[in-house]
C-alpha cells in the first residue's frame, strides 16, 4: 500500500517532481565536481609547483665553505669534498621513490676557455640533460636539468650525454658572439698552464637568468675528465613531490613516538624525504631549498583550505536549492494532504509517504547529478591542469547520502507545518 | 493603489516570503563572497609568492672577464646613481630592495664570502629565512652581522660572538647578531652592512648588484623592469626567470581553478534563486485569477507581481551582500590571514543579479494572460 502510494505519486504527476529532481541533479553535480577537484587539487598543484625546480639540495657533509660569487667558485680546486655519481641511482629506492621526480648532479670546475686566440676565465659546469641513471633494481631512470631546472631555456639544442659537446651561458656568449656561436668548437683547459684541453662543440646558448649564464655547461663526464675526478659530483639538486608541512612535520623526528614516527616516515613531507635520501646516501647533508619548499607549502595549504571552503559553499548552495523546492512541493500538495488526513491518515503516515518520495527522488537525482558532476570535474581538470580528473567512485555513496539528507532536511520544516493542517478548511479550498 | 496592493501582497503571505527571502539572502551572500574572493585572489596570491624572494636584479651591463688572477673583478655600479633612480621609480609594488657588494674576506681560519647589504631590507627580501638570535630592524648599527648556518657551524659562531674579517690589509671586527638558516647558497655567507664591505674593499659608493622583490603579476613585473631599464640605461635590469616564470604559470592555473569553481557555484546559486522565485510566483495563480475577474488588465497584474518579486530580490540581495562581505572577510582571515577587501561594484552586481533572477523566475506568470479566471477558481 505504502509503496503503491509512493509509486502512484511519481506516475500520476511526474511534472511536479521534475523541479525537485532538477534542483537535486544540478546541486549534486556541482557538489560532485567541487569535491572531486578539492580532493586531488593538492597532488595536482604540487606537481605544477615543480615548475619552480628542485626543492632539495644534497651536498657532501664534510664540505668546506663554497666560495661562490656570481657562478665563480673561488675555492682551490683540490679543496672540498665530493659525492659519488655511482650511488645516485639509490635515490629511486627510497620509500617515496615515486615522489622523486628528478635529480641533477652538478660539478663545477674553474676553467680557461680558448678559441680564436681568445682566452677567458670561466666555469665549466658538468651536469645531465637527459641522462639514463641505472637504478639498483635494474631499471633506468631518465632525468636531468629538464626536471630540476625547467626554466633553463636553450637556443639550439642541449648537448648529448658523453658527447664532446656543450652549451654556453647567454651572458658569456653575448660577450663574444662570434666565438660562442652554435656550431663553433671551443677548447677548455683546467688552467692556462695546463697542457690537456678538451674540444667541445657548442650546440646551444642557454639562458638561466642566474649565475650559469656566465658559464659553460657540458656533460658531467667532460667536467669529471677535466677536473680529473672521475665519478665525482659536487652537489645534487632533487625535485620531489611533497606534502605541505603541518604540525607533525615541524616536530623533531627523534622526539616522535613510534606510531607518530611511522606516520611521519610514511608521509611525503620534505623532512621525511630528505631523511630517506640521507639514509641511502650516507655522509651527505640534505637540505630543503627553503625558498621553494616554504612557498610551495604555504600556497598549497592555502589553496587547499580555500577549495574546501568553496566546496562547502557549493554544498550549501545545493542544499538550499533542494530544500527550497522540497518546501514548495509540500505546500503545493496541501489538497492531497487534506484528503489523506480526512480519510484517516496519521501525521506520521503522511510524513512517511512524503519522505519516502523525497528520498527516492534524492537517489535518482543524486545518481544523475553524480554522473553530470564527474563530467564537469573531467572538463575542469582538463582545462585547468591539462589532464582530466580521475573518477572517484567513493564519492558516489557520499553524494547519494548527501542528497538524501538534504532532501529530508528540506522537507522536515514544511512537513511539520503540514501536521497542523486541518482537513476541513483545506478541502473547502481555504 | 499600486503601492498599497504591493504592500498588502508582501504582508499577506509572510510565511512563503520568508522561504524566498532566505534563499535570496543566502544566495546573494555566497555569490558576493565568492565574487569578492575571485577579484582579490590574484593580489593575495602574488603576495604569497613573495616568499620566493627577489624577482628582479639590477646588475652592471658589462661583466669584466679577467684572465689569470683569481681576484674578484666583477663590474660595479655607482650606488647613488642607481638608488636615486630607484627612489624615483619606487611604487607600492616594491616590497624590498637591497644593494649587494660581495667580497671574499679572510677570517682567522678560512676565507668566507661576505655580502655587504642593508640587513633590514635583505631579511625582507627573503621572508623564509629562519634567524636565531635577533632580527635586524634598522641600518643604524653597522658593526653587526648575520652569519649563514654553515659558516656558523664551521667557524663555531653563535649570536653575540665576535667575528673578525680581513681583506686587503683592512680589518673589521663585528658582532654576530643572528644565525641565518636560509636553505640555499646564503647558508655559506656572512651578511654585513654595505658600508663594511665598501670600507674593506676600498670601494666607497660602489655596489655589485641590487635585488628587488616586486609584488604583482608577471606583467606588472615586466612593466616595472622596463620602466627601470629606461631610467637606468647603463645597467642591466633582468627578472629572475626561475621565480617569475613559475609564478606566472602557477598563478594562471590557480586563478583558472578558482574562477571555474566560482562560476559553477554562481550558476548553481542563480538557478536555486530562480527556482524558488518561480515556485513562489506559481502560487500566485489564484490571486491573478481573482484580479482578472475583478477587471484588472493582465499587464497591470503581472506588473504588480513583478514589482513584488523585484522588491524581494532587492531586499534579499542587499541583506545577502552584507552577509557576503562578512563571509569574505572571514574567508580571507581564515585562509590568507588578511581580510579580503569588499568592492562596491560587487555589491551592485549582486543586487542586480538577485533582482534579475527573481524577475526571471516570475516571468512564467505572463503566461497566465490567457488563463480564464473561472478555470482557476474551479481549482482545475
Amino acid at each position: 500500500m505504502f509503496a503503491r502510494l509512493v509509486g502512484e505519486s511519481f506516475v500520476r504527476n511526474p511534472r511536479r517532481k521534475i523541479l525537485t529532481a532538477a534542483a537535486l541533479v544540478v546541486g549534486m553535480a556541482v557538489a560532485t565536481a567541487t569535491l572531486t577537484v578539492a580532493l586531488d587539487v593538492g597532488d595536482r598543484l604540487a606537481r605544477e609547483f615543480r615548475s619552480l625546480g628542485a626543492n632539495l639540495l644534497v651536498t657532501p657533509e664534510s664540505d668546506t665553505l663554497p666560495l661562490e660569487i656570481g657562478g665563480v667558485d673561488y675555492r682551490p680546486v683540490d679543496e672540498g669534498a665530493y659525492l659519488d655519481e655511482a650511488s645516485l641511482g639509490k635515490l629511486k629506492t627510497i620509500f617515496w621513490r615515486h615522489n622523486i621526480l628528478g635529480f641533477t648532479p652538478l660539478l663545477d670546475v674553474p676553467a680557461v676557455v680558448s678559441a680564436d686566440g681568445l682566452k677567458l676565465n670561466t666555469t665549466l659546469v658538468g651536469t645531465w640533460y637527459e641522462h639514463a641513471v641505472l637504478v639498483p633494481d635494474g631499471t633506468k631512470f631518465k632525468t636531468g636539468t629538464g626536471a630540476t631546472h625547467p626554466w633553463w631555456k636553450v637556443q639550439g639544442r642541449w648537448f648529448h650525454d658523453d658527447a664532446h659537446e656543450c652549451v654556453v651561458g647567454a651572458a658569456l656568449a653575448a660577450t663574444h658572439p662570434s666565438v660562442f656561436g652554435v656550431g663553433k668548437t671551443i677548447n677548455i683547459a683546467k688552467s692556462e698552464s695546463e697542457g690537456q684541453t678538451l674540444s667541445l662543440l657548442v650546440t646551444g646558448i642557454v639562458s638561466t637568468g642566474d649565475a650559469e649564464d656566465k658559464a659553460v655547461l657540458a656533460p658531467l663526464s667532460m667536467a669529471q675528465n677535466l677536473s680529473r675526478r672521475p665519478g665525482k659530483i659536487r652537489q645534487l639538486f632533487v625535485s620531489a613531490l611533497t606534502k605541505p608541512a603541518d604540525s607533525l612535520s615541524e616536530r623533531d623526528p627523534k622526539t616522535l613516538s613510534a606510531k607518530d614516527y611511522d606516520r611521519w616516515f610514511c608521509s611525503p613531507y620534505i623532512s621525511s624525504i630528505s631523511f630517506q635520501i640521507r639514509q641511502v646516501l650516507p655522509g651527505t647533508d640534505v637540505r630543503a631549498i627553503r625558498r621553494v619548499a616554504d612557498t610551495e607549502g604555504r600556497i598549497l595549504s592555502r589553496i587547499g583550505l580555500l577549495l574546501w571552503i568553496v566546496t562547502l559553499a557549493a554544498l550549501a548552495g545545493a542544499a538550499l536549492a533542494v530544500a527550497a523546492t522540497a518546501a514548495t512541493t509540500v505546500l503545493e500538495r496541501r489538497d492531497e494532504i487534506g484528503i489523506m488526513k480526512a480519510i484517516g491518515a496519521t501525521n506520521s503516515t503522511v510524513a512517511g509517504i512524503f519522505l519516502a518520495e523525497q528520498v527516492l527522488l534524492a537517489l535518482i537525482g543524486g545518481a544523475i547529478g553524480f554522473c553530470a558532476g564527474v563530467g564537469l570535474a573531467w572538463i575542469l581538470g582538463e582545462s585547468v591542469f591539462g589532464t582530466p580528473s580521475s573518477l572517484r567512485v567513493v564519492l558516489l555513496p557520499v553524494v547519494l547520502g548527501l542528497a538524501a539528507i538534504i532532501a529530508i532536511l528540506g522537507s522536515l520544516i514544511p512537513l511539520r507545518h503540514a501536521a497542523h493542517f486541518q482537513p476541513a478548511p483545506i478541502l473547502r479550498g481555504e | 493603489m499600486f503601492t498599497r496592493l504591493l504592500w498588502k501582497l508582501l504582508r499577506a503571505s509572510r510565511g512563503r516570503l520568508v522561504v524566498a527571502l532566505v534563499a535570496l539572502v543566502s544566495g546573494a551572500a555566497v555569490i558576493s563572497a565568492l565574487l569578492n574572493l575571485q577579484f582579490d585572489i590574484e593580489r593575495k596570491l602574488t603576495q604569497e609568492f613573495r616568499t620566493l624572494g627577489a624577482n628582479l636584479v639590477i646588475a652592471p651591463a658589462q661583466e669584466v672577464q679577467a684572465t689569470g688572477s683569481g681576484a674578484y673583478s666583477a663590474a660595479l655600479m655607482n650606488q647613488d646613481a642607481v638608488f636615486s633612480q630607484l627612489e624615483k621609480a619606487r611604487s607600492l609594488e616594491v616590497v624590498a630592495a637591497a644593494p649587494y657588494l660581495y667580497i671574499v674576506a679572510q677570517t682567522k681560519t678560512r676565507p668566507v664570502i661576505v655580502a655587504g647589504t642593508w640587513l633590514d631590507e635583505a631579511t625582507k627580501l627573503a621572508p623564509t629565512w629562519k634567524i636565531t638570535g635577533s632580527r635586524v630592524g634598522s641600518r643604524e648599527d653597522v658593526m653587526i652581522c648575520l652569519v649563514g648556518r654553515n659558516v656558523a657551524q664551521q667557524l663555531k659562531l653563535a649570536p653575540k660572538a665576535q667575528l673578525e674579517l680581513n681583506y686587503l690589509g683592512r680589518t673589521a671586527r663585528l658582532t654576530v647578531a643572528g644565525v641565518v638558516d636560509a636553505g640555499g647558497a646564503e647558508d655559506n655567507q656572512v651578511f654585513v652592512d654595505l658600508h663594511v664591505t665598501q670600507y674593506l674593499a676600498g670601494l666607497t659608493g660602489q655596489i655589485g648588484l641590487v635585488q628587488l622583490s616586486i609584488n604583482g603579476t608577471p606583467k606588472t613585473i615586466t612593466t616595472y623592469a622596463q620602466r627601470l631599464a629606461t631610467a637606468l640605461p647603463d645597467v642591466e635590469v633582468r627578472p629572475i626567470r626561475q621565480v617569475t616564470e613559475a609564478e606566472g604559470e602557477l598563478l594562471a592555473r590557480i586563478r583558472l581553478l578558482i574562477f571555474s569553481m566560482v562560476l559553477l557555484i554562481l550558476v548553481l546559486t542563480g538557478l536555486c534563486v530562480l527556482a524558488t522565485m518561480a515556485a513562489l510566483a506559481m502560487e500566485r495563480r489564484e490571486d491573478v485569477g481573482l484580479m482578472k475577474a475583478l477587471g484588472g488588465s493582465i499587464s497591470r497584474i503581472v506588473g504588480l507581481f513583478l514589482a513584488e518579486v523585484g522588491v524581494l530580490g532587492a531586499v534579499g540581495g542587499f541583506a545577502g551582500c552584507i552577509a557576503g562581505v562578512a563571509l569574505s572577510h572571514w574567508m580571507g582571515q581564515r585562509v590568507f590571514g588578511t581580510a579580503i577587501s569588499a568592492r562596491w561594484e560587487i555589491f551592485a552586481l549582486t543586487v542586480a543579479l538577485m533582482v534579475g533572477a527573481a524577475l526571471a523566475g516570475a516571468l512564467p506568470l505572463r503566461r497566465l494572460g490567457n488563463v480564464k479566471p473561472a478555470v482557476i477558481f474551479r481549482g482545475e
